[in-house]
């Protein structure tokens, strides 16, 4: 993967742009008009005074110059605004695009490729890390253009006035970049240097928030304050270092730029006092004095707006780099279900089923097992012999490796929708009616309370003020295990799918919880929809027709 | 901007640096006005002595001292310039660590019940965030409007000087246009920028539950419902954000044509007293010129007061977190600490704030000095809650709690973490070294006591075989500890602290079969002599106790 270097990212965030060129190029256009524009008002600007002062003309003669100033100003002040419109608006538009495929991807991956990430790390990369590519689009990359356009045009310009200044300013040009280059390159060895010492210093405000309930247990918690306040100023310390050497960029840039003025000022007045004896000096005027001086700004102020883009650029590849990790991981290429379930139980049969996780013993090999439609199946085995494995390959989050899994004829993962429950309750922000309802978005009121009462479910939620109309989740009432459990049984009766996937529905529960759990997947299975359960409890044994060990990568069937 | 009072009194603190900071954003500014002015004088005044002498007339130009003076600019600009971006990010970062360490020290006074929201990343996110928009506060809210106002009175008093009407008439056009300016995109901007961060956190919500979310939201089907609802937030969201920066573009772009009217308006003034002979040529030039060079400060000024909204948030949110009364307070009359570790629980009743019913009802237990009891019973049935109110890290709702016979809430919170080690369910692993995370417990615990406690906890000779062992980096950054590894770690502080109370939670939960028995037999004769209160769902692989109740049937007594 050599496209992971820097340069691949600039070509990965260069791809990127191309369905939206035209806004980039229309603020591209919209800054070389603002360039084109600055040196119209600059021109304007010591025409008048040339007229007025060399040329002896009254206020009266040049009030038409002005108008025409007045509306340089406006327009140039629109074509600014619109370069940075366009830039906004392709940004966005890239950003939400971006953010649509990383979701997109997230949802081909499904639950067993992604289970080693954080769904807090991949929210963050789903929100910050694409945001921080906004800058790039919005600033850097038009810059990118103006920074070379606008120069470059006024180097001509001025080429046409005196070529002793263009030759300053094309001389202190290509020493910017340079000297900006050499001091970056240090700066990012410092950080490099420095990247985890700093890291570390930066988590630890973090990591002593998390952990204050043990400090305090231990009494350290004023020491850690104090701590905390060197840490923070330690990080304080190194990042100044860092900062310093940064700043010296910038101030190489600004150090030439006015040099560059401060010349260009003292070469055109001893040339118009006549000092200066070659070139075209003697020809200079008050007019093309004032041009050339006005313009000198303006050459190094769009590399100056480069050079303050350029974090833009940074962040955009830092963020690149944990974006293509996931955009590009191996897997299905979407969502994919063709083949919907109308109602009946479906049959599975499994065939030389061949599977393992990467550097890991392979979990199936050569496993066979059939289902015949409305039958309730009890997988059991050791921990990690791979009962969940097969139920999520039988869920379609992975494929065999090698042989099949048929379900209702159709590969497993294409035919849908089927109803999940697993270890840990899944529940989302929301009331408890409306995770019910998650497994069936269309039902009815009616339907959901029949499912919650079918699960249990109406046991706790009816002594609750708002019934089912309860919040959960995140700053919402805490459920136990048991009461979550049951609402993700709640789930499976109100999906009615032909086949329930059931993976340790009473792991981690205590007695009372269990039993009532216990209850209520007894009502489930009687309901004749074809169930496989992993499950070494033996009151689960008890409400299936058949019972399959998982052992050494096979699948046996045991007498119940 | 009450919200923000707190932290402007913070700011007050640091009131010599932050005018140094201003007064050299300031100076920067001036230089590039007098670069610019200068230079367009010295020109003129060149291009007109030229003319003079064209003329046949006597004229003379000392041309010296105006060079030198363009020559002066040009440096300070640069030296003023880098100056102020060190002495101002330092300030940022010194603002930085006071801030951290004002709300760190606010938290350590929170109750165990608000701190535990601190333990989900999201809220830590936030948390650090909105720090974060706080210590931007002074270089994007204060430096830079202070800066531009002086900078801008100084350019009226400057054309006052040349001629007052210009003065007068220039600096008001400045200072109504710029203020004008920065209020009508400021305004708008602050209550965008607060529903940006709301509709953020909705979209983050909802990214969050996608993830843990995946496998049922596939296998029923509704994932592309989760995934429009997302798009449907982050269309708000993405044209919230457009709008914001929109509005940043309209301040510069604004800025832009505000000064260069100004500029164009004090050109206009120039040439018209020039030609009314009521100031000379080169005087006429500087005018605009001086003008025209006020933009590079200004420019920055709008965008960076759309901030402002954004930390009066920020300021809320952190205000909002500390003003929680906590409810653990500390004795005003400290009692004097017993000697003995007997720990008596007296008809409690007992609850999580949150919850509607209390765990614990008129439970009681008494565990003599040295006794070892294990309390057992289902998950769920108040057995954390016990452990909690053992060292008051929570209060009954009735009843009593008492070491050695004195109430908890009698003694001082110092003396009873001193006497009474709680392990808690979660292995806490600070990113720090594993000596680190071990000395907290006893900062002046000597290596041989390290490793004595590794040894109790069977994790010494894991230890041994790292290659930098106890200076090890364990946690977030460092090596990561397997569960158990963790576990035991944590359990190796508590024997460390050497309490003489020991109260330990599932404290072998994790560990295989073999390790939790060897732990079990090397925790053993180490409790001797300690009260012990241990807390399990069952009694596999516990140390042996003197004592066992059973918790799931309530109310129990003991």
């Amino acid at each position: 993967m050599s496209d992971h270097g820097m340069r691949g990212h600039a070509r990965w965030l260069d791809g990127l742009a191309r369905p939206h060129s035209g806004l980039l190029t229309l603020a591209a256009t919209a800054g070389l008009v603002t360039g084109g524009l600055v040196v119209v008002q600059a021109g304007l600007i010591a025409l008048i005074v040339h007229r007025v002062i060399v040329a002896d003309q009254t206020l009266g003669d040049v009030v038409p110059l002005f108008f025409a100033l007045s509306g340089v100003v406006v327009l140039r002040a629109a074509s600014h605004w619109g370069q940075q419109v366009a830039g906004i608006a392709a940004a966005a538009r890239i950003r939400r695009h971006l953010r649509t495929a990383v979701l997109e991807r997230i949802a081909a991956l499904g639950p067993v490729r992604l289970a080693g990430e954080h769904s807090g790390d991949l929210a963050q990369k789903t929100m910050e890390q694409v945001d921080a590519i906004d800058g790039y689009f919005a600033r850097y990359r038009p810059q990118r253009v103006v920074a070379v356009g606008v120069p470059l045009a006024i180097a001509v310009v001025a080429l046409t006035q005196d070529w002793i200044v263009a030759l300053l300013l094309i001389l202190a040009a290509p020493l910017i970049p340079l000297f900006m280059a050499l001091v970056g390159m240090g700066a990012e060895y410092l950080n490099r240097e420095q990247f985890e010492t700093v890291n570390r210093l930066a988590g630890h405000f973090l990591d002593r928030v998390r952990g204050l309930s043990t400090l305090r247990l231990f009494g350290r918690a004023p020491h850690a304050v104090a701590e905390v306040g060197a840490m923070a100023d330690e990080y304080r310390r190194r990042n100044m270092r860092t900062l310093r050497v940064a700043f010296l960029s910038s101030a190489v840039l600004e150090f030439f730029a006015s040099v560059a003025i401060a010349s260009i000022a003292i070469y055109i007045g001893f040339g118009l006092l006549g000092y200066i004896e070659f070139g075209n000096a003697p020809e200079l005027t008050l007019f093309s004095g004032l041009f050339l001086l006005l313009l000198a700004p303006d050459f190094f102020q769009p590399l100056r707006t480069l050079a303050q883009s350029y974090h833009d650029r940074a962040a955009a590849l830092g963020a690149a780099d944990g974006l293509r990790g996931l955009l590009e991981r191996s897997g299905p290429d979407g969502v994919t279900t063709t083949v919907a379930c109308d109602g009946r139980a479906v049959a599975i049969s499994i065939a030389d089923l061949h599977f393992g996780y990467p550097d890991r013993a392979p979990v199936f090999r050569g496993a066979c097992l059939d289902i015949a439609a409305g039958e309730r199946v009890a997988l059991i085995g050791a921990s990690g012999s791979g009962k969940s494995t097969l139920l999520q390959l039988l869920a379609g989050f992975a494929e065999p490796d090698r042989g099949t899994i048929r379900i209702g004829g159709v590969p497993a993962g294409r035919i849908g929708p089927v109803a999940w429950v697993g270890q840990r309750p899944f529940l989302m922000t929301g009331s408890i009616a409306a995770n019910i309802a998650l497994a069936r978005p269309a039902a009815t009121r009616a339907e959901i309370r029949a499912a919650a009462e079918q699960a249990g479910v109406t046991a706790f939620a009816d002594d609750l003020a708002a019934g089912l109309d309860t919040p959960i989740g995140e700053g919402g009432l805490g459920l136990s295990g048991g009461q979550g459990q049951r609402i993700a049984i709640a789930r499976a009766f109100l999906a009615a799918t032909p086949l329930l996937l059931l993976d340790e529905p009473t792991a981690s529960l205590d007695a009372v919880s269990e039993q009532r759990v216990l209850a209520a997947l007894e009502r489930l299975a009687a309901e004749g929809r074809t169930l496989v359960v992993a499950s070494h409890h033996a009151a689960v044994r008890g409400l299936v027709d058949r019972v399959a060990a998982v052992e050494d990568g096979l699948l046996r069937e045991v007498t119940p | 901007m009450n919200e923000l009072r707190p932290y402007l009194r913070m700011l007050a603190t640091y009131r010599g640096r932050m005018l140094l900071g201003s007064i050299l954003v300031f100076a920067t500014i001036a230089a590039g006005v007098g670069l610019l002015a200068l230079s367009g004088w010295f020109i003129t005044a060149t291009g007109v002595t030229a003319l003079a002498l064209a003329a046949g007339m006597q004229a003379q130009l000392e041309i010296y001292v105006p060079g030198a003076g363009i020559r002066f600019f040009a440096l300070t600009r640069t030296a003023a310039r880098y100056v102020e971006r060190v002495q101002n990010h330092d300030t940022v970062l010194r603002l930085l660590a006071d801030l951290r360490q004002r709300v760190f020290a606010r938290l350590t006074a929170l109750d165990p019940a608000a701190l535990a929201r601190f333990r989900n990343a999201l809220v830590l996110n936030r948390l650090t965030a909105d720090i974060d928009a706080l210590d931007s506060l002074y270089l994007r809210c204060l430096a830079p409007p202070v800066a531009a106002v002086l900078a801008v009175l100084g350019v009226a008093v400057m054309l006052g000087l040349i001629d007052p009407l210009a003065g007068i008439v220039v600096g008001t056009v400045l200072l109504l246009g710029t203020g004008l300016l920065t209020a009508a995109v400021a305004w708008p901007g602050s209550a965008i920028g607060e529903s940006v961060a709301q509709r953020t956190e909705s979209a983050r919500t909802e990214i969050v539950d996608l993830v843990r979310g995946l496998a049922e939201l596939r296998t029923f089907g509704v994932v592309d419902r989760q995934q429009a609802a997302i798009d449907r937030s982050d269309r708000a969201l993405v044209a919230l954000q457009q709008r914001a920066a929109r509005l940043a573009a309209l301040g510069e772009a604004g800025m832009g044509l505000v000064i260069h009217l100004a500029m164009v308006l004090a050109l206009f003034v120039g040439v018209w007293l020039y030609t009314a002979d009521a100031v000379s040529g080169p005087l006429a030039v500087l005018m605009p010129l001086a003008v025209l060079a006020l933009l590079e400060g200004l420019a920055p000024v709008p965008g960076g007061l759309l901030q402002l909204g954004r930390a009066r948030a920020a300021a809320r949110r952190l205000n909002s977190q500390s003003a929680v009364e906590p409810t653990i307070c500390e004795p005003r009359a400290p009692a004097v600490p017993p000697d003995t570790g007997e720990l008596a629980f007296d008809h409690v009743d007992a609850g999580r704030s949150e919850a509607p019913e209390p765990i614990l009802r008129d439970f009681s237990l008494h565990l003599a000095d040295e006794e070892h009891v294990a309390v057992i019973g289902p998950s769920g049935c108040g057995k954390s809650t016990l452990a909690d109110l053992a060292v008051r890290l929570l209060d009954p709702l009735r009843g009593e709690v008492r070491l050695g016979g004195v109430p908890l809430p009698g003694l001082a919170l110092t003396d009873i973490h001193e006497r009474i080690s709680y392990l808690t369910q979660r292995s806490e692993i600070f990113s720090d070294t594993i000596t680190g995370n071990l000395m907290l417990a006893r900062p002046d615990a000597d290596d041989r006591a390290l490793w004595y406690a590794l040894e109790v906890v069977a994790l010494a000779d894991f230890v041994e075989d790292l290659d930098q062992g106890l200076d090890t980096w364990v946690g977030e950054s460092g090596v990561r500890l397997s569960g158990g590894q963790a576990r035991r770690l944590a359990l190796a502080r508590i024997v460390l602290r050497g309490a003489p109370v020991i109260v330990l939670d599932e404290p072998l939960a994790g560990l295989d079969a073999a390790t939790a028995a060897t732990v079990a037999a090397r925790l053993k004769p180490w409790l001797r002599g300690r009260t012990t209160l241990l807390l399990a769902h069952d009694t596999t692989a516990l140390p042996t106790v003197d004592r066992i109740v059973e918790l799931n049937t309530l109310p129990a007594t003991a």
